[in-house]
């Protein structure tokens, strides 16, 4: 289906470089991937739930990736608090270079528990800890071939229990600050990493979402369903240099040089086969190593995805993906988008009645569920030169009819958007949306598969600038539009928060709001394909469907505790004693 | 001795502190399908026994897209034992489960009548101790989770109600029994994060706080003839309240077959069943049983007890204990400052850590024909020194407690504890293992009683011991209560608080062996006594109320309401603002606010319903009828509307089908709009 190859792509990748960016993202609703699968949710250890890529706002030569196991820990779990399993491989893989098969990078960590005092049911007693985890950090540089080990015995915090357990003479004699700051460990190639119990930096009103799509809920008393509860972190901070391609100058060409993005997932694996012991010994593990959790893109395998390849989505790699052809028909028709169009269901879900999606855009183009999209443009000059072409991307964007969201969705989670026409902002294209426009993103590494792609040249929004935006590249790409400082001409500019989802991912993205905007097609209308209610010449193209998307919100815009400025920024768990 | 005990009547209301058995050992924290949370056996109605065995703690009622349920590839058990005679368990009831997803095209659980991971079970029952067993219902229907209003009431989701659902999974096997599977409320009650701080429950600063509150767990219920569990020997009608044939012994299991192999997206299980979850008594393997321990605990059986070597001693020498007693670590734990075990009782007896109890007593002929006597029940209770619990914590834990002297209340004793004294428990079944005990042939005090108590048989025996009506002789006497915990266990029993004070040697005080304040010759209703009775962790009742009949458990909460998460204050609106070079038009947004709202009723409606439209902002309004397709159907109304309330009414057309329609009410001005379900009969 896909018909490229990697590096005739490559070659085509490299000569393209034009403006502007596209917008946003995509998809849809929900927690990013807590529970998100029937076999993981019955595997917490081993169940990744957030994966976050971003420039560091306190050193912006390095990136931070965070990646989160083991969703909604009760911060009172007691007496055997939450912690990372044995026997488990947790992973963070980067691709940064599309025209080599697989990850050039790979992290791996294992965790071993030690009871500092059998003789106690307490998990913390008079400066002893039980279930206490350490783990080793390896490194591969050649793909996963070879791995190093870079750090041995790191060290992992405890949970913060309570006050008696942390604090007091008969628990620890410290403060759970200091524990934290006495887990980040500098490695000698150059990353500083933490692993530990943290805030889930998550924010999501699961209840309303997975209730039939009630976000906001239709009687307004929105709820953050992971709010309270702690996940496990896995936080790296690595150098740019280290991550960047290789024979790639260590000075950007420009804020969005397209040598500069890297793609980042995460997983865990088990071993196959797993035999119990008598007499409540561990479980002895044997056999090859199966992937049982991954993530990339937030939320893919929680909304997109539906039941019955869930399980299937777990245990595959994103170079899988692009092999894979059962799970592209889920982004080119997604079924969220049933519910964003009164033609199907859009009448049963309320909540989405500011979410819909062009049927008629330009009086022409028709994104609905087994609509053409943008197809019957297949062959017509205009496209000649952009991405549509099948002379530069092949049939990469344009596979086939019926298949309206190969355009948006599926690239926004398979292959970033490049810097090409028609993904330039509408700013500067008089009407016409396949003419140059204004930059706004390149994240392009056409690899097929889902991943988190950030390109590393784009400056960081720090978080204090009042443009700071949880809506990320959206917000970007409204300022592109709308703001006299950027819509004035079509030249590359650092925008704020460019440097947000789906570009990389920053702890503060509302990627639930993000996507299911995406899926309402706000990315195609960045693009100048504007919703149904704009007179193609007309002179107004922020029409009130445009503007009910971009006002739609889910009404839980940002996590229940802030964030720290400084590695590793998640914020520390909740102790066991305060929540109510 | 009657007005002393009133004292202890007034302080006698409350209780309790934390998870019965909610991650209570390494290896089952990482399983929580197979994680036994807690167990349950009391009379009911109708001379029946119920049983509740409840298993994945700590749900999230808001735990989507794949909510919680019990595992497939699991075995949950509840085994049965009334005859110490024959070996092992009597009856076993077996549940395993398998899943269908009914749509698998959505990554809803349920959509359009349709529900994905939906449960069903098949209970199996053996009657000759789990060497054959016969299917006695099969594929039966788990209760869906109760996800919220439009996933279970609404049109679009199973149209019916959460109450419906919950009858609808109650069911009868073939033999009679009465079986509930599905999510529930969890009825336990406890303040995990303050007790498991290094004990601090109740809290020595701020308030006490019921952790399992507004979680949920998955609950196997079952309601079975008390003739269905009586052993052989036993009348048909018990001889006595206290009659021993009618003791069962009851604990729950989990297993997993050993070996489990994993390939890309499948997990196939085979090889023989592992025990890897158990319960009988609640808190044994979250707070006697230390960690190096735990696994190794839940992987044998009651019937394994009898032959180990290993965990008599966390019962004869308690950790819990260290605690209570100022000579050890009882400065370091304030919270239990009011627990102080007996440490010199009657001037002789040391119950501490390392110390000889009741020991000393051995071969002494004050000891002829009672529950000490090697000649009565071997050296069982009497093993040997340094195990000064073995005489109260260890035999509730193993073997329950007969009827027998000195295990009578101190009422008739006159100071001696080894004389007879009123009787007030005889839950004694001697296999020597970890179970819940109940004697059936107990009444129930019934719960809308106002002698009913959390406190169980701690609360029977201070009526024993105080009231009036009771105290003044010494014959079997129903005392209220004495159906409960540890002669058996309710769902409204407050067993942390009850353990907690029986560590603090609450039982021994009871049968005569008084706190180390008490003067011969004085009350003992010494302030030592009063503060173990009136010690309490801060929680002493569940979350939610439980229901009058079977299966007793409270609905579990919904993940639509209070209990799914946070509320949250709403977010500034986002401000789009600017102009351009696309002529893009300066305009800011703001928050749509709602500026009308409409109803209709009747709802549903036969031959019309009327709508009613209140405008607060005058302003252009369309109304319109959708079909569930969303195709529209007639546009009521558009165009301008003041302030003030509009009505309309619609069905009477003729021609329109009975079925579910939805009419939007849309503000033009700011695109808000409002949906109403219009049910058409």
């Amino acid at each position: 289906m896909k018909y490229f190859s990697k590096t005739s792509f490559k070659l085509k990748n490299q000569s393209w470089l034009v403006f502007v960016l596209w917008i946003t993202s995509m998809i849809p609703v929900l927690a990013s991937s807590h529970r998100e699968a029937p076999l993981i949710a019955n595997d917490p250890l081993a169940d990744n739930t957030d994966l976050y890529a971003f420039r560091s706002p306190d050193n912006p030569n390095m990136i931070t990736i965070i990646a989160s196991y083991i969703p909604a820990e009760l911060p009172y779990g007691g007496p055997n608090y939450y912690t990372f399993g044995e026997n488990i491989r947790y992973e963070i893989h980067i691709d940064n270079d599309a025209s080599k098969p697989g990850d050039e990078i790979v992290y791996r960590f294992e965790f071993k528990r030690v009871n500092e005092d059998p003789t106690t049911f307490f998990n913390i007693r008079l400066g002893k800890q039980n279930i206490k985890a350490v783990y080793t950090m390896s490194r591969s540089i050649d793909g996963g071939k070879t791995f190093s080990v870079v750090i041995n015995e790191g060290p992992v915090p405890p949970n913060n229990i309570g006050p008696r357990s942390i604090t007091s003479g008969v628990g620890l004699n410290t403060t759970y600050e200091a524990l934290i700051t006495g887990s980040i460990v500098n490695a000698s190639t150059g990353e500083k990493v933490f692993c530990g119990p943290s805030d889930d930096p998550f924010y999501v009103d699961l209840g309303g979402i997975f209730d039939l799509g009630n976000s906001p809920r239709q009687d307004k008393k929105n709820r953050d369903g992971i709010a309270k509860y702690n996940v496990h972190t896995i936080a790296i901070q690595i150098p740019i240099t280290t991550l960047l391609k290789a024979g790639v100058n260590a000075v950007p060409t420009s804020i969005l040089d397209a040598n500069f993005v890297i793609g980042v997932w995460a997983s865990a694996s088990r071993k196959s086969i797993r035999t119990l012991n008598a007499g409540g010994a561990a479980p002895t593990v044997s056999g090859d190593w199966v992937q049982v959790s991954r993530l990339g893109m937030p939320l893919t395998n929680e909304a997109v995805i539906p039941i019955k390849d869930k399980d299937y989505w777990n245990s595959i790699t994103p170079y899988d993906d692009f092999t894979d052809t059962k799970m592209d028909e889920y982004f080119y028709n997604p079924e969220l988008a049933l519910y964003m169009d009164d033609a199907q269901f859009g009448g049963a879900v309320p909540s989405f009645s500011p979410l819909r999606i062009q049927r008629n855009s330009l009086q022409g183009f028709d994104f609905g569920n087994g609509k053409n999209g943008l197809f019957g443009l297949k062959g017509n000059p205009a496209l000649a030169g952009t991405a549509l072409d099948d002379a530069v991307f092949g049939t990469l964007l344009l596979p086939g009819a019926g298949k309206p969201r190969s355009v948006d969705l599926w690239p926004i989670f398979h292959t970033g958007v490049p810097n090409v026409r028609p993904y330039q902002l509408a700013t500067g294209k008089n009407g016409n949306p396949l003419a140059a426009g204004k930059p706004f993103i390149n994240n392009f590494l056409p690899n097929g598969g889902d991943m988190l792609r950030l390109n590393m040249s784009t400056p960081v929004t720090p978080r204090n600038d009042p443009k700071f935006s949880s809506l990320g590249i959206i917000s970007a790409a409204v300022l592109g539009l709308t703001d006299p400082a950027y819509n004035t001409n079509t030249d590359i500019q650092a925008i704020p928060n460019m440097d947000g989802f789906p570009n990389g991912r920053r702890l503060e993205d509302d990627v639930t709001r993000i996507e299911l905007q995406a899926v309402a097609g706000v990315a195609l209308a960045a693009i100048g394909l504007w919703y149904d209610d704009y007179t193609a010449g007309g002179a107004n193209p922020v029409t009130p469907k445009l503007l009910g998307v971009l006002t739609y919100s889910t009404g839980v815009e940002k996590n229940d505790k802030p964030f720290k400025s400084t590695f590793p920024y998640v914020a520390s768990p909740w102790s066991g004693t305060e929540i109510q | 001795m009657k007005k002393y005990f009133l004292v202890i009547l007034a302080l006698m209301v409350t209780l309790a502190s934390y998870a019965s058995s909610h991650r209570e050992a390494p290896m089952i924290a990482d399983d929580p399908l197979a994680d036994n949370v807690d167990l349950y056996a009391f009379r009911s109605p109708g001379n029946m026994v119920t049983l509740i065995a409840t298993y994945v703690p700590g749900q999230l009622p808001h735990g989507g897209p794949n909510y919680y349920s019990f595992g497939t590839n699991i075995r949950y058990e509840i085994h049965i034992d009334n005859n110490t005679k024959t070996k092992g368990d009597d009856l076993v009831y077996r549940f395993t489960f398998f899943r269908i997803d009914e749509d698998p095209s959505t990554f809803f659980n349920i959509r359009l009548g349709k529900q994905n991971l939906r449960m069903y079970y098949n209970m199996e029952k053996s009657d000759n101790g789990g060497r054959s067993f016969v299917t006695i219902l099969a594929s039966g229907s788990v209760a869906p989770p109760n996800i919220g209003a439009r996933s279970i009431s609404s049109p679009v989701g199973l149209n019916t109600t959460y109450q419906a659902l919950m009858n609808k999974a109650t069911r009868f096997a073939h033999t009679g029994e009465r079986v509930f599977v599905g999510p529930s409320d969890d009825p336990f009650f406890v303040d995990l994060g303050g007790i498991f701080d290094l004990g601090d429950a109740p809290r020595q600063s701020g308030m006490s706080i019921d952790n399992l509150a507004c979680k949920n767990v998955s609950t196997i219920a079952i309601q079975i003839p008390i003739s269905y569990l009586l052993n052989n020997s036993a009348a048909r009608t018990p001889s006595s309240i206290l009659d021993p044939n009618y003791v069962i012994g009851v604990w729950a299991s989990a297993s997993r077959r050993k070996i489990s192999t994993l390939s890309p997206g499948i997990n196939k299980h085979s090889g023989e069943w592992v025990q890897v979850s158990r319960l009988g008594m609640p808190l044994t393997n979250e707070a006697v049983i230390p960690i190096g321990s735990k696994d190794y605990w839940n992987s044998i059986t009651p019937y394994d007890e009898i032959s180990d070597t290993l965990l008599d001693r966390y019962f004869y020498n308690p950790e819990l204990s260290l605690y209570m007693d100022d000579s050890l670590f009882g400065g370091a734990v304030p919270a239990f400052s009011k627990l102080r075990i007996q440490r010199k009782s009657l001037g002789a007896f040391d119950f501490g850590n390392g110390k000889d109890g009741l020991f000393g007593l051995k071969g002494n002929p004050a000891l002829a024909g009672t529950a000490l006597d090697d000649a009565v029940f071997g050296t069982l209770l009497l093993p040997g020194p340094g195990k000064p619990r073995s005489v109260d914590l260890w035999p509730i834990f193993h073997t329950g407690v007969p009827n027998v002297i000195p295990y009578q209340l101190a009422t008739g004793k006159n100071g001696n504890p080894l004389a007879a004294g009123k009787p007030f428990i005889n839950n004694f079944l001697p296999n020597g293992g970890d179970m819940l005990r109940l004697n059936m042939a107990v009444p129930m005090t019934p719960r809308n009683s106002p002698e009913f108590s959390s406190m169980g048989l701690i609360a029977a025996a201070v009526s024993g011991l105080t009231d009036p009506k009771y105290n003044s002789n010494t014959n079997i006497e129903f005392i209220p209560n004495m159906d409960g915990f540890p002669n058996g266990r309710r769902l409204e029993d407050d067993v942390t608080r009850i353990e907690l004070q029986a560590v603090a040697g609450v039982a021994l005080a009871a049968i005569g062996l008084w706190y180390d304040d008490y003067v011969v010759g004085q009350s003992p209703v010494t302030p030592k006594l009063v503060n173990v009775l009136s010690y309490k962790t801060g929680v002493e009742a569940n979350d939610a109320d439980f229901k009058p009949s079977f299966p007793f458990v409270a609905m579990p909460w919904s993940g639509d309401g209070k209990c799914g998460g946070e509320l949250v204050t709403p977010p500034a609106p986002l401000a789009v603002a600017g102009t351009s070079m696309l002529g893009l038009s300066a305009r800011s947004v703001s928050s749509p606010k709602a500026r009308f709202q409409a109803v209709n009723f009747p709802n549903p409606f036969r031959d019309q319903t009327q709508i009613q439209v209140e405008i607060e902002e005058a302003g252009q309004y369309s109304l319109q009828v959708f079909d569930v397709k969303g195709r529209q159907i007639q546009q009521l109304y558009n165009g301008n509307l003041n302030k003030g309330v509009h009505s309309y009414s619609w069905g009477n057309s003729g021609n329109v089908a009975a079925g579910q329609y939805f009419m939007r009410v849309t503000n033009q001005t700011d695109k808000t709009s409002q949906i109403l379900k219009l049910n058409k009969i």
